[in-house]
C-alpha cells in the first residue's frame, strides 16, 4: 500500500506542540522576570506580549491543519499550515532579534523553535510534492 | 562679551557627551591635571607615581554586570615587581548565567538618561514637570491622581473635628492671645474642643474709647458661628451674663442680660468696655455646635490708662452632659485633684457615685491666725503627688466641754463632706463601681496612762491620710493609679484643766503619697513554635 503521509512529519508536530506548550510557558514567565529586575516600560512591554499571544493564536491553527492534512493526505490545509509557519517564523523572529531584553534563554528556546519550524516546512513541501503527484 | 556670552551660551547648549568606553571611564580622578592617591586608572599619574602606590581603590571598571559578555577594565598593581608597577588589562568579561542579556533593543536599559538642558524655549515645561516637591516618573498618571483627590475633601468637612478652627459668617471666631509681645493680636482662631484661657494687653485711649472696636461687645457677638464648616446653618452668639467690674475691682452680676451695652464716656472714664470674655460653646458628639453663649465683664477705662489687660476663655461641653473636670487621663497627673465621691444612699449594691466638683478629698488650709475654730472652712485640695502638712493651734480653757470640742475638731480636720471613695485614675466614670477605691478610715487612739482614773475624754489632734498608689500600664508609658487610702484619726486623752489655765495644742493633719508599685519585669513573647502535623494517612499505602 503506497502511504503517502508523511511520519517524520507527524512525529515533528507532536514534538512541536509540546515543545511549543514549554516555549510559550518560559517565555512568559521570562518576560515577567524581566519586567521586574530591569527597566521595562508599559511602552515597550505591550509589544513584546502581544507578538507572543499573537503566536500563541497562530500554533494551534497550524498545528491542527498540518495534522489533518498530512493525515487526509490533502494538499489544501497543508499549504494553509505552510503559510501560517511563515508568520509564526517572522514573530520568532522579532522574539530572537528584537525583544527589548533579549536573553541568552531566549536566544536558546527561539533558535530551537526557528530549527523546529524550518525542518517542519521542508517536510510540508515534500509531503505536497508527494500529494499532487 | 557678546562672544563669550555666546560661547558661555553654546556650552551650557550641549551637555557633555556620555563616556561609555571602560578603558577610558576613571571614577577615582577627582583632582584636575593632578595624580590622585591610589587611584590606578587616572591619566595624570605617571609611572614614578604608581610606584608609591599600595593597592588599587578601584580594580575592575565594567558597564552593566548583566550582560552576557562586555568589555572591562582591569587594574592591579604588581608588587612584586621593583619598583611597582601598573597593570591595565582591558578583558571580555562573560557572565554565565542563562538570563544574562545577550542584546537590547531599549536603549535607555542601560544608561542614565542625559538630562534635559533648560532653554528658554522647555524652561516652563521642565518647571511644571519637575519644580514641584514631589515629581513622579510617569507625569500623566499624576493627573489621574489630583482629579481624585478632590471629592474626598468634600466629605470630610461635613463636622467639625479636634482642633478646627471654629469658622462664623466672615472668617474665624476669635480668640485674641498675646502672640510674639503681649499685645492682643485678633488673628488667633479658636479650635474645636480646645479649650484655652487667654490674657492680652490691648492699647486704649479713652476718648477714642467708642470708636476701639475690640472694647465693644458687638465685636464678639456681631457675627455668627457655622455650626458645621462650609454650611448655612447658622448660630448665634446669646449673651450670657454681663458682669460690671468697678473701678476699685468689685465686680457685680447685672440681673438682665438682655441690653447690650456699648462703650461710652462718662465723666473722663471710658465705662461698658470689655475686659474679658468667656464663651462656651455647645456641641454634639457627632461634631455639631448647637449653642454659643459668651459671658463678658464690662470695666472702666480711666484716663490715665494707655493699655488694659483683656482676658478670654472658651470652653466647649457636650450637650446632655455634666463636664467633670478629669485629674489624669488614664493615670493621675501630678498636681491634679484627687477625684472622691459617696455611694448614694439606699444602694444595696455601690451601683454609681456621685462625683462633682465639690465633693474633693480635701485637708485643712493653715490660715495666718493659725486658730483652728476661727480657721472654720478653709480647705486646699489634696492634689495629686504632693504631701502636704497642715496645722492649726488649738487654744483649750477649762470651760470647754469635750464632746462638743472632739465634734469641732473633727470637722475641722476631716471637713463637711469627707468622701467615702477616692477614684483609682484620673479619668473614673461615676458608673465604673470597680473603678473607686474606698478610704478606710482609722482611729489610733494615744492612751496616756493617767494617773487619775477620771473618765477621760478623748479629741483627735491628728488626721493622716495615706495614700498609696502604683504605676499601671506599660513600660515606657506607666499611669498613676490609686490603690490604697486610709484616713488615720490620731486622738489623745484630754486632761481636765484646772480652772483658768488653758492649754495649747497643736492639731495637723498630713497627706503622704507612698509609690508601692512593684519593680518592673520585662516580659517577652514566647518564642513561636512550629507546629507540624502530617495528616494520619500521610505514607498511605504503606501504613
Amino acid at each position: 500500500s503506497s502511504q503517502l503521509s508523511s511520519l517524520p512529519l507527524h512525529i515533528l508536530l507532536y514534538v512541536n506542540g509540546v515543545y511549543y506548550i514549554f516555549y510559550f510557558l518560559a517565555t512568559l514567565a521570562m518576560i515577567i522576570y524581566k519586567s521586574q529586575v530591569f527597566s521595562y516600560p508599559d511602552d515597550f512591554l505591550a509589544p513584546d506580549l502581544a507578538v507572543l499571544f499573537l503566536m500563541a493564536i497562530l500554533e494551534v491553527p497550524r498545528l491542527y491543519l498540518g495534522f489533518k492534512g498530512n493525515l487526509t493526505e490533502e494538499e489544501a490545509p497543508l499549504g494553509l499550515s505552510l503559510g501560517l509557519t511563515v508568520g509564526s517564523v517572522l514573530l520568532c523572529v522579532y522574539l530572537l532579534l528584537w525583544q527589548s531584553y533579549v536573553l541568552w534563554a531566549d536566544v536558546l528556546l527561539n533558535a530551537v523553535l526557528l530549527a523546529a519550524y524550518g525542518l517542519e516546512s521542508g517536510l510540508k513541501v515534500t509531503a505536497i510534492a508527494a500529494f499532487v503527484s | 562679551p557678546a562672544d563669550t556670552r555666546d560661547a558661555t551660551q553654546a556650552r551650557v547648549r550641549s551637555p557633555p557627551a556620555p563616556v561609555t568606553d571602560v578603558a577610558r571611564l576613571c571614577v577615582c580622578d577627582l583632582l584636575v591635571a593632578q595624580c590622585d592617591t591610589n587611584c590606578c586608572c587616572d591619566p595624570d599619574c605617571s609611572a614614578e607615581d604608581f610606584s608609591l602606590f599600595t593597592t588599587c581603590s578601584i580594580p575592575v571598571v565594567v558597564g552593566d554586570s548583566q550582560l552576557c559578555s562586555q568589555k572591562a577594565a582591569v587594574y592591579s598593581l604588581d608588587v612584586e615587581a621593583n619598583p611597582p608597577e601598573r597593570i591595565f588589562k582591558l578583558i571580555d568579561q562573560v557572565n554565565p548565567s542563562i538570563f544574562c542579556i545577550h542584546a537590547t533593543n531599549y536603549e535607555q536599559a542601560l544608561y542614565f538618561k542625559s538630562p534635559e538642558i533648560p532653554t528658554a524655549e522647555n524652561f516652563d515645561e521642565l518647571l511644571d514637570k519637575f519644580g514641584g516637591a514631589t515629581f513622579s516618573a510617569e507625569p500623566d498618571s499624576w493627573n489621574l491622581d489630583t482629579d481624585a483627590q478632590n471629592p474626598p475633601e468634600a466629605n470630610e468637612t461635613s463636622r467639625y473635628e479636634y482642633g478646627v478652627p471654629v469658622q462664623t459668617e466672615d472668617a474665624f471666631l476669635r480668640l485674641p492671645s498675646p502672640v510674639v509681645s503681649s499685645w492682643c493680636s485678633d488673628a488667633n482662631p479658636a479650635g474645636f474642643l480646645v479649650n484655652q484661657a487667654t490674657k492680652c494687653f490691648r492699647s486704649v485711649s479713652v476718648e477714642k474709647c467708642d470708636s476701639i472696636q475690640a472694647l465693644s461687645m458687638l465685636f464678639y457677638i456681631n457675627s455668627s458661628i457655622l455650626a458645621v464648616p462650609k454650611s448655612s446653618q447658622m448660630v448665634n452668639i446669646t449673651v450670657q451674663s454681663i458682669v460690671v467690674q468697678s473701678v476699685n475691682g468689685m465686680r457685680t452680676l447685672l440681673s438682665s442680660s438682655e441690653a447690650l451695652r456699648l462703650p461710652m464716656v462718662l465723666d473722663e472714664l471710658c465705662i461698658n468696655a470689655v475686659l474679658g470674655v468667656n464663651y462656651h460653646i455647645t456641641h454634639t458628639d457627632t461634631g455639631e455646635i448647637i449653642e454659643a453663649a459668651a459671658a463678658f465683664v464690662l470695666g472702666a477705662i480711666s484716663r490715665e490708662s494707655l493699655s488694659i489687660e483683656q482676658s478670654f476663655e472658651i470652653s466647649f461641653t457636650q450637650e446632655n452632659t455634666q463636664p467633670v473636670p478629669l485629674s489624669g487621663n488614664p493615670g493621675y497627673v501630678v498636681g491634679l485633684p484627687v477625684r472622691a465621691g459617696f455611694q448614694p444612699q439606699g444602694y444595696p449594691s455601690p451601683a454609681a457615685f456621685l462625683s462633682n466638683k465639690h465633693s474633693q478629698l480635701t485637708i485643712l488650709h493653715s490660715t495666718s491666725t493659725q486658730d483652728c475654730l476661727a480657721a472654720q472652712g478653709a480647705r486646699a485640695p489634696v492634689l495629686f503627688g504632693y504631701n502636704m502638712i497642715s496645722g492649726c493651734k488649738l487654744r483649750i480653757t477649762a470651760a470647754m466641754k469635750c464632746q462638743p470640742l472632739a465634734q469641732t475638731l473633727l470637722d475641722v480636720l476631716k471637713g463637711q463632706s469627707f468622701p467615702e471613695y477616692v477614684a483609682s485614675f484620673g479619668n473614673s466614670q461615676a458608673q465604673d463601681v470597680l473603678d473607686w477605691v474606698p478610704v478606710t478610715q482609722l482611729h489610733i487612739s494615744e492612751q496616756i496612762i493617767s494617773h487619775t482614773l477620771q473618765s477621760s475624754c478623748q479629741i483627735p489632734v491628728s488626721l493622716g491620710i495615706e495614700i498609696k498608689w502604683t504605676k499601671y500600664g506599660s513600660l515606657v508609658n506607666p499611669q498613676a493609679r490609686i490603690v490604697n487610702v486610709t484616713a488615720t484619726i490620731t486622738s489623745t486623752t484630754l486632761k481636765q484643766l484646772p480652772s483658768g489655765r488653758e492649754r495649747i495644742i497643736p492639731i495637723t493633719s498630713s497627706v503622704v503619697f507612698t509609690d508601692i508599685s512593684s519593680p518592673a519585669e520585662p516580659s517577652y513573647k514566647a518564642w513561636p513554635t512550629i507546629n507540624i502535623k502530617l495528616p494520619f494517612d500521610f505514607f498511605y499505602p504503606f501504613v
